[in-house]
């Protein structure tokens, strides 16, 4: 089966096996097939050798938490994330009418219904509260009630999102306390805006993530910045110009920016911090952040000033969220983020740092203090609601 | 999951799983499949099973029932071997080493630690590093590589030049014979009681059994280290510059060469600094306490620019240091940017003759029509010159094989020798009989045959068809991709 995978991309890789262990899913099992080389060989096997799509293949591509580890590691410049969205994609196109892959696209399509994503996030929180959630959903306790946001001005866009404007309300309240700090007011794209489409785009459901791009696109129109600090929807907005393929695409994406990048090339309109005093954290490199946007490094830059910063000793592995993996492969996810959890302790820091919604409420789910970036920064310049 | 490609051999799969459960026994061809190679360029046969033994118990017990079920069985760590140790011939029992992955017991009065083998190299510096030590043997594959496979393949690496090669450090081994017996080679003790059969066993790439505990040295890390990258206009010069630096009583911790092309392909992924117009580099690194090392660095680079050397340049942090070696180290994988497939050869010529060896090798490569690079343990007069072409081309396979032959030839007639440290495997073993006389490769056959005189430890490595040994597993249909 022609998988659709450029052929000089796929021969690449020479089989050297040095991203065997900055991929979580071989670090867990140790085994080829769940490893970026034993993945890549196995698309060559389909494509080039002609061998049977079966369910072991299918299950090799669909273990993958598409991280990307493995391509910051690759001498070769392998690009992994190309193969990967290419095979996924062809599969998701081969299995158009199946059962389990309707439930799919019918579920992350869902998350382009704001409306949908809210109630759903307030039912199971109440339902957290009188215990009916099963404890292996991923989640740590969700808040019941949310404080409307409010737009201050029109300086740049701020991306809500899905799952997280539903969960996560704070970190945009943060976000637009610290900018507002700056002197820049926020408006705020609405419901139209809602799911970036990543989700539905790692599932291979190109058409579905298209959708949603342009939903996106539409609600936040103009020249002004948009300012994205969830990792994994700064990472799909930066790609409508490849997904789209249009000038107007490419326009939006570059007027994109994580918010630790642009509060980085902004570092002295920030305060100051109220206080001479430093709270330590480790920081957690969510893998779109580090190995899509390659951004990590603005992070330590603009918190440095705020917080005493520890670095993890797992050279940004990846803590088995990734996105809906959590859910699909729970075992999996577990098990990559019991080596998370072991990175964590040994850093002896008490609170972790995280710039991605997935990341923290999957390490939140395992009892870890975690928090975003900006509401460090919001905490530390105006003296901490809780006193960290 | 296809009922065809399921491996049908019932028996031998039931009584794996009887020691394993079903979890860690991979019977679908589709999986099996993935196994055919590993970081070399040939590719075997898909094995019948692949095992994932946690236990010595367990291997043991694996290891019982291939010899019941009279089924050849091959031992594979991260898969990252360069010589085709871990490749499948025939249709072998795969027994991978990944999941025995504890550091058992780490004894930093005697400094040595008890590692599981399929403990990473990196991951054990890197637990031992804050304590103050480290494991010094430091292939290129050191991120991925198992300490299990650096005792199979008696590994090397840019700092082997001070400290040796794996063999140096191993202080004792617990193993599984091919026959089930487990027992202990070397010790902790000086002097073991018997035969040291440690040496034998060492580089014996899984043909004498399995190594399921590894007894390890620590070594102390230096107080102080520099790195130096010299840069020169001319090969003749930079390989003079390495006999220079030695002549001068100086033994740098490592003292690694890249050629132009390769220094090219390289600052292409690390973007180290690395001076991309220059025809050869030294990447020279000293160590010791603070002082000694400064007068070192100086005077390795006076003995740089008296060789002609165009620019030296000192490391200024722990930071760049890394960079540096980041970029020496990922250099295999590196050239793939130019071409997507590469023969690798790590023959090991005297000193003396490295211009000359070096020369021949270009020539060679010019004559086959194929690009060479060189990268290289310049220090210890070992080459890895790698041929880089494009497996599809029609034709190239016979043309890089044909260079490769004679490569190892200019090497041997230098008075060299086939391996200074990936092993012999499956690539290299046809060139056996080149290095050594039927009556030593008939002595290797009969101690191999004294550890395992059924024949199932990963048969068909290291001896060449033809002796003993050998034939037991001719080279696969098609081996050469
Ligand atoms: S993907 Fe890159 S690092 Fe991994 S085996 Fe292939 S070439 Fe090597
Ligand atoms: S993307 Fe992540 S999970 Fe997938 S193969 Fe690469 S390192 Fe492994």
């Amino acid at each position: 089966m022609n998988l659709g995978i450029d052929e000089d991309e796929l021969a690449s890789c020479v089989n050297c096996g040095l991203c065997l262990p900055h991929c979580p899913t071989f670090r867990v099992t140790g085994a080829e097939p769940l490893s970026p080389r034993g993945r890549i060989s196995a698309m060559r096997g389909v494509q080039v050798d002609g061998e049977v799509v079966d369910g072991a293949f299918v299950e090799v591509i669909e273990t993958c938490v598409q991280c990307l580890g493995c391509e910051t590691a690759c001498p070769s410049g392998v690009p992994f994330g190309a193969l990967m969205g290419a095979t996924r994609a062809s599969l998701a196109s081969k299995r158009r009418s199946g059962h389990q892959s309707r439930l799919t696209r019918a579920a992350l399509g869902l998350l382009g219904a704001h409306g949908a994503v809210l109630a759903g996030a307030r039912a199971l929180a109440l339902g957290q509260r009188l215990r009916v959630v099963p404890r292996r959903v991923p989640l740590p306790l969700l808040p019941l009630r949310q404080e409307r946001l409010r737009s201050t001005g029109s300086d740049v866009w701020l991306f809500t999102g899905c799952v997280m404007d539903a969960v996560q309300r704070d970190i945009h309240q943060a976000s637009i306390r610290v900018l507002d700090r700056m002197g820049l007011g926020v408006s705020l794209p609405g419901n139209e805006a809602s799911c970036c489409g990543a989700l539905s785009e790692h599932a291979g459901l190109t058409d579905q993530a298209r959708r949603m791009a342009s939903g996106v696109m539409k609600a936040m129109p103009g020249e002004s910045p948009i300012v994205v600090n969830s990792a994994g929807c700064g990472a799909a907005l930066k790609n409508y110009g490849q997904l789209l393929a249009t000038g107007e695409a490419e326009r939006f994406s570059a007027r994109v920016h994580d918010i630790c990048e642009f509060l980085a090339q902004r570092k002295t309109a920030l305060p100051p911090p109220s206080s001479a005093r430093r709270t330590t954290v480790a920081v957690q490199d969510p893998c779109h952040l580090r190995h899509v946007q390659k951004l990590h490094e603005s992070v330590r830059a603009v918190l440095q000033p705020y917080a005493r910063l520890i670095e993890l000793d797992d050279e940004g592995l990846c803590c088995g969220a990734g996105g809906s993996f959590s859910i699909l492969h729970a075992d999996l996810a577990v098990a990559v983020r019991e080596l998370k959890l072991r990175a964590i302790e040994r850093s002896g820091a008490a609170l972790v740092v995280s710039a991605n919604p997935g990341c923290s409420l999957f390490l939140q789910a395992a009892g870890v203090d975690v928090v975003h970036p900006v509401q460090l920064i919001d905490w530390a310049i105006s003296g901490g609601p809780d006193g960290r | 999951m296809s009922a065809t490609s399921e491996n049908s051999d019932t028996p031998l799969v039931d009584d794996l799983r009887a020691v394993l459960g079903r979890d860690r026994v991979t019977v679908s061809g589709t999986e099996r499949r993935l196994y055919r190679t590993d970081a070399a360029h040939q590719r075997g046969d898909t094995p019948a099973v692949v095992c994932f033994p946690s236990t010595t118990e367990e291997v043991r017990s694996v290891v019982l029932v291939c010899r019941k079920h009279g089924r050849p069985f091959v031992p594979r760590g991260s898969g990252t071997g360069l010589a085709g140790g871990a490749v499948p011939v025939g249709s072998p029992v795969v027994i991978v080493t990944t999941r025995m992955n504890r550091v058992v017991d780490v004894d930093l009065e005697e400094r040595v630690a008890w590692v599981q083998p399929g403990v990473l190299n990196l991951d054990l510096t890197n637990l031992v590093r804050p304590l103050g030590f480290h494991f010094a043997p430091d292939p290129s594959s050191q991120q991925a590589c198992t300490i299990g496979g650096n005792v199979a393949t008696n590994s090397g690496g840019p700092h082997c030049l001070r400290y040796g090669v794996t063999s140096a450090h191993v202080v004792g081994l617990e193993v599984v014979l091919p026959d089930g017996e487990v027992v202990e080679l070397g010790g902790p003790e000086a002097e073991p009681a018997c035969f040291d059969l440690r040496g034998a066993f060492i580089g014996s790439e899984g043909t004498m059994g399995i190594t399921t505990q590894v007894a390890v040295r620590l070594t102390p890390n230096p107080p102080a280290v520099m790195t130096l990258l010299l840069a020169f206009d001319d090969l003749d010069a930079a390989a003079g510059c390495v006999s220079g630096i030695i002549a001068s009583g100086i033994i740098p911790a490592a003292l690694e060469m890249m050629d132009g092309e390769m220094v090219s392909a390289v600052e292409d992924f690390v973007g180290a600094g690395y001076p991309r117009d220059a025809t050869a580099v030294l990447l020279v690194e000293v160590e010791g306490l603070p002082g000694g090392v400064a007068d070192e660095a100086e005077r390795v680079s006076g003995v740089g620019y008296s060789f002609g050397a165009r620019s030296v340049r000192i490391a200024e942090d722990e930071a760049e240091r890394n960079l540096l070696w980041k970029g020496r180290k990922t250099a295999f994988g590196a050239v793939a940017r130019i071409m997507p497939d590469y023969y690798l050869h790590d023959t090991v010529v005297p000193r003396s003759r490295l211009v000359d060896v070096l020369r021949k090798v270009r020539e060679i490569a010019r004559r086959h029509r194929l690009l060479v690079f060189n990268v290289f343990h310049a220090g210890d007069g070992n080459l890895h010159p790698l041929l880089v072409f494009d497996a599809r081309e029609a034709g190239v396979a016979e043309r890089v094989h044909a260079a490769g032959g004679e490569i190892v030839e200019v090497s041997l007639a230098a008075g060299g020798v086939l391996s200074g440290e990936h092993g012999i495997g499956l690539e290299k073993r046809e060139y056996m009989a080149q290095m050594f006389t039927q009556d030593d490769l008939d002595a290797q056959a009969a101690v191999r045959m004294a550890f395992d005189p059924a024949g199932l430890a990963n048969p068909g490595k290291v001896l060449p068809a033809g002796s003993r040994c050998g034939e037991l597993g001719d080279l696969p249909a098609g081996a050469w991709i």
